[in-house]
């Protein structure tokens, strides 16, 4: 069978003769065929579920899969549906990192399975598979806007949703597979979780225009407390002495100085959106329509930021001949964001915190302020930035997909999906030339970052249903093959006529890079559902994956394979004889659940197994051939139970490993020389380690019915336990470092085996010297002795000195424990539904709190805590003394900036109205309902940044939970109104 | 019914014909080489790219070294320069600690140049294809011989002991290593130089100055001599030194000594059109291009920015001064003074500068209270080339950073190196040839030459000569530590505004390991051990 080597086909066409062969063979022997269970046909009896290449009753799943429909959604009003399902689903963590529009989220099922860039679940989107990976780590490892993402050298470019293309009002219902038995049949890709979105489709009977719409206005709501210009005069004097310049002749006075500028209150807004969705649907005998178009059009809460969008989708199903159906999803989405400046360190939001109120925004001509003289400030006037600097972002995805489906003689069908999925992007930064004084851009500068790609997916699916008496059998037999290309260029110009009118044939000088590349992978996959009498069932599924990733020379090619089995199954304990006695509107189910599975990961770059060479000729990387796959074996153990016909329970316990999880090396820097971008040569990727994770999830929902008063009320609560296992090598502990002061990096985070990922590192805070009597004996404190006002830090290791080994674990960033807790009442015509999220036990490390604090820089504000600095005239103050150098040991990272981060959150508040039916079809409307809401209302929490959650920076697990300057989320009113003519 | 289970047998013959042939090319559907990247295995197969192979190891390797660490140790340490600047100041008052962003720069910086050389040492013989003739191949292994000298001649004078790492990956799966002791890291250097004098092709530096830009055998001799006088193998470091000088390889730029080029001068050394000239030994090779890192950040660093008067094409700039130490060292009429300090008044003819919105060729330096926020009262004039000109200063990357090459050993230095070695750790010497070459040095600075030369004059000299270059610290690190806490301790480290004096203590000579490292390898902090060669 191996090397039949045809040459049509060749890779490149392998995809389009299998469809030829396909759609040859196929028609000519299908003529027979037995007519089948129309598929169209509306099935309104139990909820069904998507499990992956396939659907199963809600009732038969054997695994742990939750589901969200579109109703469970239709009042939270976000951009991206990936920030809709936080809270709502048990065993998924989401966690806004940004208040951006449009901005990446971090999801997690069931925690942190991989250290390696990608921890994000897999979505099919109607059975396309796009990567929840905004950072493009397995693909051009660049983001759509800005330079990229590295947390320590880079611009801290902020990741966008890889899925924030899809209109969340097309969505039909989303499934979340959470364990191993569910996922083992997306094998390779399974590992962080699936979710399986599937669009609206037409129902069946008379066509139907719906309309819904809404209006929304969001603002920020925390700022922080930053000195006045009174209170930084002051600063700044006490600070004269310590950097030896001389007193400020402005600031002599400072008790006569008024409050300066708030940096924060100049660059927030009040930012209006609408949203408007038009749809079609419908559906007649043999076919079945759903056509939508959406429009966007929402302002960011920073001055000159923003998102537009336009989504267009058409859903077509229908039954060609008795035996044959067909169905096509064609989508596209076109985005349009302006970011103006990053929100990283270097950009808007740190700025406002750190640039000097004595700095007006305008002067008196009008134009932009800049810094005075001679000050030699990174700090910019953060409105002119704003105002002045473009940096917007232009995508465009095409998503379609068509299938068919045949019959080919009783109980087997063979079905034949083709997708195809591309996106365009654009970035334009441009720059212009200005002079502000002691600030100027001297020629404009423009950039263009283009991106695009492409996947092609073919899957070839036997199915093959049967029944004797009690026995039910489903078989699945499969083929799938991924392939995707990428490439991405860089242009630069500088020196422009006008700042009005950039291209790149204006600039004076103009430079260009880029890369092409594009990687792929082929599998076959099998799954067996046996099922007795309801109340037996057993699903066992095997996936074999083959990876581009890996080298396809070495070891004979087998690294590239990986095998992922899956079994699992179920009891109904209701269907038993002996439990008959107990009436169903007692129990009317009760399933028990176990299951055992495996699933793989590979997203990491390209061409780990090889050396390459860099644009300069020197070694990138240092390779390793022997790289293979991730595994992640889990057991899932759960029960489902259904009492009074209205309380559902559902509880899942789950133990999950990741064995050889795929990293790079944390070599030390004597070995690598630092990153390659500086001539270092990158660690190896590698099979580093096993990890753990454990937990157990509860769904609860209890649904009153009848007239009157109505309520339903789901609760979920999620809690795991991440744990370290074992490292290679008998390597002890990973690392990773955060860029403090913009770049400045300075590890943060140190996960030492049998502890949790990602968890806090540093020295352990004894408060300061404050007298004499203090500094004796103090320990020498990374080099020098310490002076008055020096913070004191605890020597664990006893050696009398303070230095890197008495640093030590001082945060943990995974929470206890997370919750969701949603309510709807209904009242004749009212509806009012409130939902609840909340986090508890998981600390934060604030080092936008440590920036604010640090009186370590001239002309830098600070926050007004920072005043309270040790002086002889201040031995009790909260600060240690001032200093002038930023890598003093006063200001190195501890405990004294890890704070809680447990807050209980009041994510939305709806009340609906409901125009009774009588009256709506007087006006021609078969339904119209008006609502208003409000998102964020309402956050409990002891943290002093501004917003407890933090998520990861870019997705970055190890660098979870670190507020280092982050866009808060702001709080968001809604109007809005549904009609459906 | 018949009929049909013969279509059933047809369908399923197409189907195994279907998945027979999905398989068939299985194999070459998942092997997706690099479509942007060339491995290593298809390079170094001609001359030309066994040549350029090392071409990078001149400039990319050493950025983060030169970007800022380079002079906030060697130069605000030794108390040449001044500095306020939080990011770079901490060796001003001797207060470094482990988590200095630069230091932690310039220790990857060196490492890469240490790991790059040994992926050429250990791979290159064996990947070079059979068209490369042995010769180059022989040049490009000298060369990657010397800049691992060169980087572990620097690693163990700022950290003493550290690992020696002769192939990375031998230590890939074992990365905890210990330190080794700094007498056998000496004895790497000086095997390496000594392979890269074997190794090297020899050249003689002529008006032709791109053919000067890479090391020849005199250049790794030259490295040698000044390894050997830190040693202080005296004898070693003079027959060294004269056989460079007695190759005839390089010369001072100006002056009217016998090793002079006339009609050139000492302030053509730091113009970019004096790149690679004759008296350039061994000097980085910048090379802006679209990607940070790739270019000089000196003349941003040094120079003026007052917040009106700019000579760096930065919106920031002077982030170094003179310190008030080093105002008063030269005398008057030292070529060397104008050329190495910006002092108040003096007037540069070729210097382009942004004076408001406009831009001016021809600087005269403001007024000493109006030359920036260090207040240092002066600016830096070495390696100060000013705002982008065309041809005069070659072309400038989007952070303003330039082409104009550093130094990292010139002429001069051998010169006083020669004349230190035949001193051979006396007060003072008299000696003919020692003097020839003092003077050479002193009549290119336009001084009078000395009958006789103490040790004190020497050192002094050095100072003068090689100030703001990155090499003082280095100088005062190898003379007894009492001297050079007595020498430091009293500098005025402080600015115009106020003087300050910090005095160093015996372990301020060494820096800390970079904390990020010691996180990795805690191993770094113990005793170091022999290595076995």
């Amino acid at each position: 069978m191996k090397k039949i080597n045809i040459p049509l086909l060749h890779p490149n066409v392998q995809n389009k003769a299998a469809l030829f062969f396909a759609l040859a063979f196929l028609p000519a022997g299908l003529v027979n065929a037995q007519n089948k269970q129309d598929s169209l046909k509306e099935k309104a009896i139990e909820e069904v579920v998507v499990i992956g290449y396939g659907s199963q009753k809600r009732s038969d799943v054997n695994s742990a899969i939750s589901s969200v429909k579109a109703k469970d959604l239709q009042d939270i009003k976000q951009v991206s549906v990936d920030q809709m399902l936080q809270g709502k689903v048990a065993g998924v963590t989401v966690s806004n990192s940004s208040g951006q529009p449009g901005a990446a989220v971090s999801i997690r099922v069931r925690g942190t399975t991989s250290i390696n860039g990608t921890n994000e679940p897999l979505y099919i989107i109607d059975g396309v598979p796009i990567s929840g990976d905004a950072t493009g780590a397995s693909t051009t490892g660049r983001p759509l806007a800005g330079n990229d993402f590295s947390s320590t050298g880079g611009s801290g470019s902020i990741a966008v949703s890889p899925i924030s293309f899809l209109n969340p009002n097309d969505i039909e219902s989303i499934d979340v597979l959470k364990d191993a038995s569910a996922t083992a049949i997306y094998g390779s890709r399974g590992a962080n979780g699936v979710i399986v979105i599937t669009t609206k489709s037409g129902k069946k009977g008379a066509g139907k225009i719906s309309y819904e719409g809404y209006t929304s206005v969001a603002k920020n709501y925390k700022y922080l407390d930053v000195l006045s210009l009174k209170q930084y005069a002051e600063l700044q004097n006490a600070m004269a002495p310590v950097f030896g310049t001389q007193i400020r002749p402005e600031f002599a006075h400072p008790e006569l100085l008024g409050e300066g500028t708030d940096w924060q209150k100049t660059i927030y807004q009040s930012a209006i959106s609408q949203n408007h969705q038009l749809s079609f649907s419908g559906g007649k005998d043999d076919i079945n329509y759903y056509i939508s178009t959406g429009f966007l059009d929402q302002e960011g809460t920073i001055i000159n930021t923003g998102m537009k969008r336009y989504t267009f989708r058409a859903n077509i199903n229908a039954k060609v001949k008795p035996w044959l159906r067909t169905g096509a999803n064609i989508s596209g989405g076109f985005s349009n964001e302006r970011f103006t400046v990053n929100q990283s360190y270097t950009g808007l939001i740190t700025n406002t915190l750190l640039q000097a109120p004595d700095l007006p925004v305008y002067n008196t001509d009008g134009t932009f302020a800049s810094p005075p003289a001679g000050q030699n400030t990174n700090y910019f006037n953060p409105v002119a930035e704003a105002m002045e600097k473009v940096n917007k972002l232009i995508r465009k995805n095409f998503l379609g997909n068509v299938y068919a489906e045949a019959d080919i003689f009783k109980g087997l069908k063979y079905r034949l999906e083709l997708s195809a999925n591309t996106e365009f992007s654009e970035n334009t930064e441009f720059w212009p030339q200005f002079n502000r004084g002691s600030q100027s851009n001297d020629t404009a500068d423009l950039w263009l970052r283009n991106s695009d790609w492409y996947s092609t997916n073919i899957k070839n699916l036997l199915t093959y249903d049967q029944a004797f008496g009690n026995h039910k059998f489903t078989v699945l037999l499969g083929h799938e093959a991924l392939d995707s290309h990428w490439k991405w260029s860089v242009a630069e110009g500088h020196g422009f006529p006008s700042n009005d009118i950039y291209t790149m044939s204006m600039a004076d000088e103009t430079k260009a890079t880029g890369e092409p590349g594009s990687s792929s992978l082929l599998s076959y996959f099998a799954r067996l559902i046996y099922d007795f009498d309801g109340r037996y069932s057993i699903t066992a599924s095997i996936r074999r994956d083959q990876s581009s990733k890996f080298d396809p020379s070495g070891n004979k090619g087998k690294n590239q394979v990986g095998y992922f089995p899956g079994v699992s199954g179920s009891w109904r304990v209701t269907k038993e004889s002996f439990m008959q006695w107990i009436p169903t509107n007692v129990i009317s189910n009760l399933k028990f659940r176990a299951g055992y599975g495996e699933t793989g990961n590979q997203q990491i770059p390209n061409n780990r197994y090889a050396s390459l060479l860099t644009i300069y000729n020197l070694p990138g990387n240092l390779n390793n051939p022997d790289l293979t796959w991730e595994h992640m074996k889990q057991v899932n153990v759960g029960a489902d139970l259904t009492m009074f016909k209205r309380l559902n329970l559902a509880f899942d316990w789950y133990d999950k490993r990741s064995s050889k999880f795929l990293f790079s090396m944390p070599l030390p820097d004597y070995l690598t020389g630092g990153t390659s971008q500086y001539g270092g040569i990158d660690s190896p990727y590698s099979n580093l380690g096993d990890m753990r994770n454990r937990g157990f999830e509860i769904t609860t929902s209890y649904e009153t019915r009848g007239e009157g008063l109505t309520w339903s009320t789901n609760f979920n609560f999620t809690k795991y336990k991440n744990t370290l296992l074992s490292l290679i090598n008998g390597m002890a502990n990973i690392t990773e470092q955060v860029n403090i002061n913009g770049y400045q990096p300075m590890i943060a985070t140190n996960t030492l085996i049998g502890q949790p990922i990602g968890t806090f590192w540093g020295l352990k805070y004894e408060g300061l010297y404050r007298t004499e009597a203090d500094l004796a004996n103090a320990p020498v404190t990374f080099g020098n002795a310490p002076v008055l006002g020096d913070v004191k830090y605890a020597d664990l290791n006893g050696d009398g000195k303070i230095d890197e080994l008495d640093k030590t674990t001082i945060g943990n960033p995974h929470p206890d424990f997370t919750f969701g807790f949603s309510n709807t009442f209904k009242y004749r015509n009212v509806d009012l539904s409130f939902f609840i999220t909340g986090s508890v036990g998981n600390d934060i490390m604030n080092l936008t709190r440590r920036n604010g604090t640090q009186n370590a820089m001239m002309y830098q504000n600070q926050l007004v805590e920072a005043m309270d600095y040790w002086s002889p005239e201040n031995t009790d103050a909260s600060q240690p003394r001032l200093i002038s150098s930023i890598s003093h040991p006063n200001i190195m990272i501890s405990d004294r900036y890890v704070e809680k981060g447990d807050y209980v959150r009041l994510q939305n508040i709806t009340l609906g109205y409901t125009l009774p039916s009588n009256l709506a079809s007087q006006i021609n409307l078969s339904k119209l309902r008006l609502y208003v809401s409000a998102q964020n209302l309402l956050t409990i929490t002891d943290y002093t940044g501004y917003d407890p959650e933090i998520g990861s920076f870019n997705q970055n697990v190890l660098l979870s939970g670190i507020d280092n300057g982050r866009y808060p989320t702001p709080r968001t009113f809604i109007f809005g109104v549904n009609l459906d003519f | 019914m018949k009929k049909l289970a013969i279509n059933n047998i047809r369908n399923i013959a197409a189907a195994a014909i279907v998945l027979s042939t999905i398989m068939s090319c299985a194999d070459d559907f998942t092997d997706r080489p690099s479509e942007s990247a060339i491995t290593s295995d298809n390079y170094y197969k001609t001359d030309e790219q066994v040549r350029t192979a090392t071409d990078a190891m001149y400039y990319k390797t050493w950025f983060q070294f030169n970007n800022k660490f380079f002079y906030a140790l060697s130069e605000v340490g030794s108390g040449n320069m001044y500095t306020n600047s939080s990011d770079v100041n901490a060796m001003r008052t001797f207060s470094i600690t482990s988590s200095d962003p630069e230091m932690l720069a310039g220790w990857q910086s060196l490492w890469a140049n240490v790991a790059q050389a040994n992926y050429l040492i250990n791979n290159l013989q064996e990947k070079a294809g059979e068209g490369v003739s042995q010769s180059v191949i022989n040049n490009a292994l000298g060369e990657a011989y010397f800049m691992r000298a060169t980087a572990y001649f620097y690693l163990v004078r700022i950290w003493g002991p550290v690992p020696i790492i002769v192939n990375n990956l031998d230590h890939v799966t074992d990365p905890q290593m210990n330190t080794n002791r700094v007498e056998d890291v000496y004895e790497l250097i000086r095997r390496d130089y000594t392979s890269a004098i074997n190794l090297l092709d020899s050249k003689v530096r002529g008006a032709a100055y791109a053919a000067n830009a890479k090391v020849s055998k005199g250049s790794a001799k030259a490295m040698l001599a000044k390894v050997y006088l830190y040693n202080k193998d005296y004898n070693n470091a003079k027959i060294l030194a004269e056989e460079v000088i007695n190759s005839g390889e390089f010369k001072l730029l100006g002056g009217t000594s016998e090793y002079s080029i006339p009609g050139k001068s000492f302030a053509d050394l730091f113009k970019y059109t004096g790149n690679n000239n004759e008296e350039s030994i061994f000097a980085l090779q910048w090379e802006g291009d679209a990607n940070y890192g790739s270019a000089n950040n000196c003349n941003t660093q040094f120079g003026i920015a007052n917040g009106t008067i700019s000579t760096s094409n930065a919106t920031y700039g002077g982030v170094f001064g003179p310190s008030q130490d080093i105002l008063n060292l030269y005398e008057s009429n030292d070529i060397r003074r104008n050329e190495t300090i910006m002092f108040p008044g003096n007037y540069y003819a070729d210097i382009k500068y942004k004076d408001g919105v406009e831009f001016k060729t021809g600087l005269t330096v403001p007024a000493a209270d109006n030359i920036g926020g260090q207040g240092a009262g002066a600016a830096i004039k070495k390696y100060c080339i000013g705002i982008v000109n065309g041809n005069e200063t070659g072309p400038v990357d989007a952070w303003a950073m330039m082409n104009n090459n550093t130094y990292i050993m010139r002429y001069a230095d051998l010169l006083l190196i020669h004349a230190e070695a035949i001193m051979g750790g006396a007060g003072s010497t008299s000696d003919p040839a020692a003097l020839k070459s003092v003077n050479a040095v002193r009549n290119r600075a336009g001084l009078a030459a000395l009958s006789s030369v103490t040790f004190d004059q020497l050192f002094a000299e050095r100072r003068k000569e090689l100030a703001f270059e990155g090499d003082f610290w280095f100088d005062l690190g190898r003379i007894p530590r009492a001297q050079a806490i007595a020498i430091m301790g009293a500098q005025n480290r402080g600015n115009m505004w106020g003087a300050e004096y910090y005095t160093p203590s015996e372990n301020d000579f060494t820096l800390p390991y970079p904390a990020n490292d010691v996180a990795k390898n805690p191993k770094l902090l113990e005793a170091p051990v022999p290595y076995q060669f």
